[in-house]
This record gives C-alpha cells, structure tokens and sequence, in this order.
C-alpha cells in the first residue's frame, strides 16, 4: 500500500470532524487573547521576559493543541471505528504514521500563525518594553512555539493511542500541564526542566539559565513525544484491533 | 476464484477458547449462512479473516493470501462488522469518502453506494441523527465501496425494517449471483433460511456443520405429508395398509411421518377419498438447527458430568 492514499484518508477525517478543526481555532482564539491580555501588563518586574510575555498565551493555548491531538486518535477508539479503519489499511505502522503526520503539520502551521499572531498583539500593548527583541530571538520565538505546539498535539497523540481512550488522555495531560508544571514551575535547575512542558517552553523566552537551552530544550521535548508516539505505536501493533 | 479459507483456526481470549480449531471455505457465487448462538465465535472468526484479531494458532486467507497482505483491501473485500462504527459527527457520505480515499476509490463510488443502500436522501445528514436500520444500510454501503469480490457482514438485517429485510435478501442473492463470496452471519433462522445456499455453523468455537442447507435440513428433519379430508376413518385405514401411520390434528388435519405427497396422493386416489389439502411439508431451517444444537447441548451437558 503506498503512503499518500492513506494520507489523504486520514487529512479528511481531520477535515470532516467538526470538533478537530474547531480544536485549532481555539488554539489560535485562546493563544492570541492570552497573549494580548499579558501585553497589557506590568512590565517592571526586574526579571521581566518581553517574549516570554508575549507567547504566555500558549501556556493555556497549548490545552487545545494538546486536545486536537488526543481526540484525531481517540475518535478512532470509539466503538467499532479503529477496525473500520485498520481493515482499510492493514499496515498498522503506516497507517499510524500517516495519522502522526495529519497532525503533526496542521499544529505546526496553525502553532506558527499563532504565535505570530499573539507576539504581533502583545507588543502593541508592551510598547517600549519590547524594543529590546531582536529580529533573531522573535524569529526563533515563533517558530519554535509552532514546533512546540506540534510536539505537543503529537504527544498528547501518542499518549491517547496507548490508553485507547481521549477521556483518560486529557484527564492526564490537562492537570499535568496547568497544575504539575505550574506549581513545580518556577524551580529551575531541578529535574522538572526536563518535563516534555517545562523543556519545550524555553524556546519561548528571551533570557534563560540552567542546562538546557531553547533547542535542546525543544529536543528534550521531541524526547518526550517520540516516546510517547512510539509506545502507542507498539500498542497499536500488538493488540487485537 | 476468490475464496475465503479457515485453517485450523484458534484463537484463545485469557485461556478461553472463542474459535477452536475451526477449518473451512467460503465458496463464491453462493450465499453462506454462518450461523450459531451468540459468543459462538462468528464475529470473533470474521475479525480473523480480516486481520483484526491475530490468531492463537492456524490461518485465515482470501484468494490464498492474508488480508493485511492485499493492496487496496477494500477493492477485494467489503466487510460490515459494527454499524456503530461511523463516527456520529461526520456525514455519512464523508464517512464513506474517508474510506474510498484510503484504497483510491473514486468519490462517485460513494455516491453510487449510497444510492443503492437508499440513503442517498440523507447522504449529507450526520451518522448521529441516523436510525439503525440507517447506520446499517451505511455499514452495508461501506461493505460494497470496492465492488469488492468478497463480503462479509456481521448480522446485516439488525434493525432494518421489513422492507429492508427483504431489500437485504434481494441484494444478498443478487451479489452470489454475480459469482461474489458472500458470508453473512445471523442467529436468525427463518431470515438465513430466505438468502444462504450454503451453511457454517459454530457452537462453541468449533465446527458443527458445513453443508448445502438443503442438506441440512433434510438430513436432521423428516418431511411429512399434510392432508385434510372429509372421510377421516377411510383415510386412515387406507393409509395403515400401505404401512403409514397418520396424526391427527386439532383442526381436523392430518399429517403423515416420512412420506412423500406422490404416494400419498396416489393412495387417497385408489380408495376414492375426497381430498381437500394435500401438501408437502418440508423441515425447517429452525427445526434443523435446534436439532442439531440440542444434540450437541446434550453432548456438552454430558462430558460435563462425566
């Protein structure tokens, strides 16, 4: 079976599902209202990060990112579905990757229009305390929130194909992204820098200390996801469909 | 020819035997009736066949090959094994483009498919608004996308209405004719009896019959004769001396064991007997597959004991 005939199969079920493109409309809506709202803010805290600010909106954008990416595979472990599926396209492995990519590329697009859209929207409420942002660091800003949005949906992707189930995917991530990372947040140097969340974040800031930095920080996070996506992967393959 | 083959097919679910040692084909150009008790191992052996399940032991091939080894396998077999399984949110005809599109199926074909099931009316409405004699017909669409040469549908009239009870007949006898495979599972005798040429029946796992239902019937019910008459003393007389014993019945008709209309119509003729119904009362598919079951039941009660 070639891959592309798969490919579309699988862009369409992403299309025709009203809840996935609404999932990156809101990914979009949320980052950039966020990010606006912390454009307003105040700015004269000495530890101050103006692109930090101005990308927070992914903080909890980044729930939508991680829902389109748990209910794309979930909506197939619902009753039937995965063996309607799966006797269309035998080669689980491929059939798993085409659904990766479908995704993987419209998280990564939208997660990039995104966070150009709320750095764009918080620095007309910043002013002058984003003056000091190089081109180089707000280029590196967006692009890397659009791959961090991506190994995100793609995390949460590979999360849901091996509980089988959307409910107990964002049941786990959800509390794990707002409260776990939120409250352990701000202890750097310690092991939680090393969370798929907290590593992937430090693309997004201006000034950052500790081991990592914001591409390997970003690496720590593709860690993270291709673990995850692999263990669904392996589940996929062993089980009875 | 494109035939399904079971090989000593095992499959074990936590040290329970759901299909036990199970061999047999699927001809094409007839109809195959598979049949059996619930949990008997149908939808389990179908979930074989298509490589949805992996055996514990044993095989199942299409045409002589494994369904995960086909290119494009909606193009040689359509299967209908869960109406519930198009998701409720999408329209049943972009349920069925995402599947044409994964075996490069042109769209027309969803539409073609769609227009046979009848749904075409509704084609653009959301599985979740759908009956389930609906969401059958959809399944059953889904089934007949590829044009493939072999389908396999688990309990298809499940929900229909009668109209669409004898469409499913209609469909299923004109598919056999085509020269397709065609294995349709029901615990539902009288409507198997309407369509299969040909029988599988499971009990337990395991293979109890694999015959013609004509066959089948025949071999495990007696035919009998029915006959009504005004003159009942004279029947009955005639009848004991060409050695046949007759019963009567409530309504004043009587019924002869083991005979054929022929003789018996000839006998009530040479003793000049008025004859008001004459008829051959041939064995249900009902009555021979409850014969075949108690038989079977009786078995399994007794290696129980034992």
């Amino acid at each position: 079976m070639e891959l592309t005939p798969v490919l579309r199969s699988e862009w369409l079920k992403i299309r025709t599902l009203r809840s996935l493109p609404g999932a990156l409309l809101a990914l979009f809506a949320a980052t950039v209202a966020f990010s606006a709202i912390a454009g307003v803010s105040d700015a004269s805290d000495p530890g101050f990060d103006p692109l930090f600010a101005s990308l927070s909106g992914v903080i909890p954008g980044q729930i939508a990112a991680v829902s389109f990416g748990a209910v794309a595979v979930s909506s197939e472990f619902h009753q039937g579905a995965l063996r309607l599926s799966l006797a269309a396209v035998p080669r689980r492995g491929r059939w798993f990757a085409a659904k990766a990519a479908v995704i993987a590329v419209p998280a990564f697009l939208v997660g990039l229009v995104t966070a150009l859209a709320a750095l764009l929207a918080a620095r007309a409420g910043l002013g002058p305390a984003a003056v000091g942002l190089s081109t180089g660091e707000q280029v590196r800003g967006v692009v890397g929130c659009g791959l961090y949005l991506m190994l995100m949906a793609l995390f949460a992707a590979g999360i849901a194909a091996l509980l089988r189930s959307g409910v107990a995917t964002l049941s786990l991530l959800v509390p794990f992204i707002l409260v776990v990372s939120f409250v352990i947040g701000d202890a750097t140097g310690t092991v939680a820098d090393f969370l798929p969340d907290k590593a992937g974040q430090l693309v997004l800031r201006e000034t950052y200390d500790g081991t990592l930095g914001p591409w390997s920080g970003l690496a720590v996070t593709a860690l993270w996801t291709a673990a995850a996506l692999l263990a669904g992967a392996w589940r996929l393959r062993r089980r009875d469909a | 020819m494109t035939s399904i083959d079971v090989q000593d097919l095992t499959k074990e679910f936590g040290g329970r035997r759901a299909v036990d040692r199970l061999t047999f084909s699927v001809r094409p150009g007839r109809v195959t009736g598979f049949l059996g008790p619930n949990g008997a191992g149908k939808s389990t052996t179908m979930r074989l066949v298509l490589g949805l399940d992996r055996p514990t032991a044993g095989s199942a091939t299409i045409g002589g090959r494994p369904y995960p080894e086909l290119r494009e396998p909606l193009r040689h077999v359509g299967a209908l094994l869960d109406a519930q399984a198009a998701h409720g949110s999408r329209t049943a005809r972009d349920h069925l483009r995402v599947l044409a599109a994964s075996n490069r199926i042109p769209d027309r074909r969803a539409d073609e498919v769609l227009e046979e099931t009848g749904l075409s009316s509704v084609a653009r409405r959301r599985v979740r608004t759908y009956s389930l004699g609906m969401r059958q017909r959809l399944g059953i669409a889904a089934a007949l996308l590829g044009d493939p040469e072999v389908i396999m549908l688990d309990e298809p009239s499940n929900g229909l209405d009668p109209e669409g009870i004898v469409w499913i007949r209609t469909l299923l006898r004109r598919l056999a004719g085509e020269g397709r495979t065609v294995l349709v599972s029901s615990h539902l005798m009288n409507e198997t009896a309407s369509f299969a040429d040909h029988l599988v029946v499971l009990g337990r796992g395991r293979l109890l019959a694999d015959t013609p239902m004509r066959d089948f019937i025949h071999a495990r019910v007696q035919p009998r004769v029915r006959i009504r008459t005004t003159d009942p003393v004279a029947l009955t007389s005639a009848l004991a001396r060409h050695g046949h014993d007759a019963e009567e019945h409530a309504d004043g008709h009587w019924t002869v064991d083991g005979a054929r209309v022929d003789d018996i119509g000839r006998i009530a003729s040479a003793a000049g007997l008025p004859v008001l119904e004459l008829a051959a009362e041939e064995g249900t598919l009902e009555q021979a597959y409850f014969d075949l079951t108690d038989s079977e039941t009786e078995f399994t009660a007794q290696s129980q004991e034992a």
